[in-house]
């Protein structure tokens, strides 16, 4: 029998800051963690550290893109010094509206920035890991970024329509017309790998 | 003239209806109230599903307020953004005849805004950067103090959302009787509301004891009289407090329950 979950509303004093720390759905106030979401108490319990208090909601509240996170994008438009993505996916949890990203020529790839170009990196409706590395400005959108070896192109169709497979880093072939299309590819995880 | 038959003929006589009430069953007077006494409150949170976060607030004596809130979805600006709307529904009036245009627009407009300053202290929007909070009041029915409880329901709703917050927002409404010792009462019926001579809400963050919003207009008397009323409404808010923790408590069982179904 699982042990009854204990509930708490925005504003409720949980704990002393003596007795546990403050983790994700809280904040502290004068030497008290407070709950700051609607939603059950979770308590993990480290060895040797403070137990870490936090409050979860079982139903996920959108997230943001934060700096550092991995998202899924779709390339909408490409330019000759940038590409336009919609964010899809954060993590693995998708967004219920779709935000809208940049990836500009230089953060495509992490060597020979100057020699990129876009359209042989991205093509409009291929499907893009990438990593947030600004929130932008007033004007700007996100700011995303694929100089990695693991980020970059996932899913493209070629120009007949079929799904491309990588063959290296920057190509990929249409299997049924066999021609091969630049694209910066991301590196395919070995668990996927069938060899 | 010829007759028209597509119309019903209406009587060639009419008169007032008045003249046919018996007297002595004129509308009988309300007994004097208690002018601390709290209306009964039902509040319920995560009715709808179309929107991330929903209550129902209904205060006894016919106020119904209903709130949704949308979001975070993609703001242009830097900073995260809540946005109110305090709209009333065109049957939630006492007459039949509609709300004249420009007046009444600017009146919701205004009503919006004390809703979004009082909110905008107990909404975490610095968790939220580069968002906006899209939030709903639509009045049902108006039996008095309906901005109170819009504030009230507009709290729940956003908790509901699973929006950080750093405290709930209660609402209470208070008015003053005309006449030089009008005394003030808490959360007025629409009667009484027409009939005052001041009018004042208050919004109250009871965790933290914080005011959040005061609004307020009418000739209240001597400057002691508008802090004896925001004491009284204070204090309303703290009573009301217990029952809008209980039903959004209520609101994150259920969800929990839904989510993981027990085993047995």
């Amino acid at each position: 029998m699982a042990p009854p979950v204990r509930c708490c509303v925005p504003g409720e004093r949980l704990c002393s800051l003596e007795e546990g720390a403050a983790g994700s759905g809280t904040y502290t106030r004068h030497g008290y963690v407070c709950a700051a979401l609607a939603g059950c108490l979770a308590k993990t319990s480290e060895d040797g550290a403070l137990p870490v208090v936090s409050v979860v909601r079982d139903a996920e509240s959108q997230l943001l893109p934060d700096v550092g996170a991995i998202v899924t994008c779709k390339v909408c438009s490409i330019n000759s010094r940038f590409a336009k993505v919609h964010i899809l996916y954060i993590g693995s949890t998708p967004l219920k509206s779709t935000f809208r990203g940049t990836i500009r020529r230089e953060d495509i790839r992490a060597t020979e920035k100057d020699k990129v170009e876009v359209y042989k990196s991205f093509r409009p409706g291929d499907i893009v890991l990438a990593k947030v590395i600004s929130l932008g400005d007033m004007q700007s959108n996100y700011l995303l970024s694929t100089a990695e070896n693991e980020l970059g192109v996932v899913v493209a169709h070629s120009e007949a329509g079929a799904q491309m497979v990588p063959i290296s880093w920057c190509e990929m072939q249409c299997p049924r017309t066999h021609s091969k299309e630049l694209r910066k590819v991301a590196r395919v995880q070995p668990e996927f790998l069938q060899t | 003239m010829a007759l028209d038959h597509r119309r019903v003929p209406g009587p060639e006589e009419s008169q007032a209806p008045l003249l046919y009430a018996v007297p002595g069953q004129a509308a009988p007077e309300a007994p004097g109230r208690e002018a601390a006494a709290l209306r009964p409150l039902l509040a319920r949170a995560g009715l709808l599903s179309q929107a991330e976060g929903s209550a129902s607030l209904e205060l006894g004596g016919g106020t119904k307020v209903l709130c949704a809130v949308r979001g975070p979805r993609e703001a242009a600006e830097g900073r995260g953004r809540l946005l109110c709307e305090f709209r009333r529904a065109p049957f939630s009036g006492r007459g039949a005849r509609p709300r004249p245009g420009p007046a009444a627009a600017a009146r919701e407009r205004e009503l919006g805004l004390a809703l979004q300053e009082a909110l905008a202290p107990a909404v975490r929007l610095a968790r939220y950067p580069r968002a906006r909070l899209e939030l709903t009041a639509l009045v049902l029915q108006d039996g008095g103090s309906a901005l109170a409880a819009a504030l009230s329901a507009a709290a729940l709703a956003l908790a509901d959302a699973g929006v950080e917050m750093f405290d709930l927002v209660v609402g209470c409404g208070l008015c003053r009787a005309p006449g030089p010792g009008g005394a003030w009462l808490l959360q007025p019926s629409e009667a009484e509301e027409r009939a005052a001579a001041a009018r004042l809400t208050v919004a109250l963050m009871p965790g933290l004891n914080q005011v959040a919003g005061l609004l307020g207009s009418g000739q209240g008397g001597p400057p002691e009289s508008w802090a004896q009323a925001v004491r009284l409404g204070l204090e309303g808010c703290q009573r009301l407090y217990p029952l809008l923790r209980r039903s959004l408590l209520r609101s994150a069982e259920r969800r929990a329950a839904e989510a993981d179904p027990p085993q047995s």
